[in-house]
């Protein structure tokens, strides 16, 4: 499967607001812990050779589950598949914490809910919609009722 | 063997001397960023795993497509336009000759690109260009200017960066618009009381809408996972009303009345729900939910020893638990 690496590259070389030092440990057997500058940029978690300045790998954070293992640790894990859990050790509590958050928080599906949410809601008590502004109203990803049949069918 | 280890691989990337937080520039002119699997070890490439797995995960998941169809598509070099089909989904565009291919030819990842519709010689042109030293642009035409322009406006929208924008901007007016409507802050404080952790249903702990804390031990958070159908086609908030009643159960025989809250979608014209669910910061779970479970689970306790009080009185005997409760 291609992908537009040197964009993403790219990408992953812009500042970031999350970013630090773990431990960090593959979902496979045999996978030890490693140091890596893990580095949270939109809803990809980058993560370099903490010398390096070009990333390794790149984790889409969509569709995962982040969970507390341990007082410095968490996990993600992808695809509902239990044995792909990737491990990150942190050096506090607050930063294991945070970084569950974040990591959460980063997901363009998440968001789009906030977005939702918040459209609904501003609608609700102004009666004005908060995306005419923008004239984004009408596109399909941020209807109110995303996941029900369109009311009108979907522009070619 | 995983491409990043090899020793070959590392002698391509920089590396940087000491600590030092500049950026180097790198001459991307000389990589072959073509076709590659994720892994692999192509001479003179730079290799970044990216756990195409995940990927293609999230095009066949549940949630919904935000435009497909087909496209023109341009060889990186070469004249020609290919036909594929297109799905773009947040802020991905994938691509496969046909729907329904399960093999994916690809997928470009739209950060950092901008849209500029073209007119060629009457094909329906646009341009995702990427910004930036030795960056790709891609080529894409259109069957009519319809197609055209509704694509040009789905991908202009479609970046990660764009929305976050959008969803801070709308928090801040949603926030003004409760405000002008008299209504408190939604906005919990680090000092999250013991009060609203106890008073949540049971093991669901909302952090906003669509992220939940998913029970298995408490300790877990899901991003866009599948929520309970009542969330998905209800984009009306839930009124979290806190519980009006103590922590002391009056009535020992049901350890289900468990304070907990009523969940029920508010009508459009009542003013908005005076507590939410939105979002608590600093809010620590392992902590809370060894709050919460010696709270049951003294309860619990209680309920078992009059149970077994009552059951000796009865039977005459000691009766041995049938689970070893420790």
């Amino acid at each position: 499967m291609r992908f537009n690496e040197k964009e993403l590259i790219f990408l992953s070389r812009q500042p970031s607001d999350r970013s630090a030092e773990l431990g960090m440990r593959g979902p496979k057997r045999g996978d030890v812990v490693k140091r890596r500058l893990v580095k949270l940029i939109v809803n990809f978690l980058f993560y370099f050779r903490t010398d390096e300045e070009e990333p390794i790998g790149a984790l889409l954070l969509e569709q995962c589950r982040v969970e507390r293992e341990d007082e410095l640790v968490f996990s993600i894990v992808f695809l509902d598949e239990a044995e792909r859990k990737y491990l990150f050790e942190c050096d506090s509590r607050t930063q294991c914490v945070e970084w569950i958050d974040a990591i959460m928080k980063s997901s363009y599906e998440f968001m789009r809910k906030n977005l939702i949410f918040y459209r609904t809601e501003i609608h609700r008590l102004t009666g004005k919609d908060p995306l005419e502004q923008y004239g984004i109203s009408d596109e399909t990803r941020f209807q109110v009722n995303t996941g029900l049949p369109p009311l009108h069918p979907p522009l070619p | 063997m995983p491409a990043a280890e090899s020793k070959e691989n590392i002698s391509h990337r920089l590396l940087l001397p000491g600590s030092g937080a500049r950026y180097l520039y790198f001459n991307t002119c000389q990589i072959d960023v073509r076709a590659r699997a994720g892994h692999g070890c192509p001479p003179g490439g730079v290799v970044m795993k990216i756990h195409g797995k995940i990927v293609t995960h999230y095009l066949s998941c549940t949630s919904p497509v935000d435009k497909e169809g087909y496209l023109y598509k341009k060889r990186e070099r070469n004249t020609t336009y290919l036909r594929r089909w297109f799905v773009l989904k947040g802020n991905l565009l994938y691509y496969q000759e046909r729907p329904g291919d399960r093999n994916l030819l690809g997928v470009i990842v739209l950060e950092g690109c901008m849209v500029q519709a073209c007119e060629t010689d009457g094909q329906f042109c646009f341009s995702l260009v990427f910004t930036g030293p030795g960056l790709r642009t891609y080529r894409l035409a259109a069957d009519d200017h319809l197609s055209q322009e509704n694509w040009v406006s789905a991908l202009l929208c479609a970046s990660h960066l764009y929305l976050s924008m959008i969803v801070k901007d709308l928090e801040r007016c949603y926030k003004e618009a409760r405000k002008e409507k008299g209504l408190c802050d939604l906005i919990q404080t680090e000092e999250t009381s013991d009060n609203t952790m106890a008073s949540r249903n049971t093991g669901h702990v909302y952090f906003g809408h669509g992220a939940s804390v998913v029970p298995r031990d408490g300790r877990s958070y899901s991003t866009g996972s599948v929520l309970p159908s009542s969330t998905t086609n209800r984009p009306i908030s839930y009124s979290l009303q806190p519980p009006p009643v103590s922590f002391k159960t009056n009535n020992k025989r049901s350890p289900k009345l468990w304070p907990k809250r009523n969940a029920h979608v508010t009508p459009l014209n009542s003013p908005a729900p005076s507590y939410g669910e939105w979002p608590v910061v600093g809010f620590d779970p392992l902590e809370e939910f060894s709050k919460l479970h010696e709270y049951y689970g003294n309860e619990i306790k209680e309920l078992r020893a009059d149970w077994l009080k009552k059951k000796r009185e009865e039977m005459g005997y000691i009766e041995e638990d049938l689970i070893d409760l420790g």
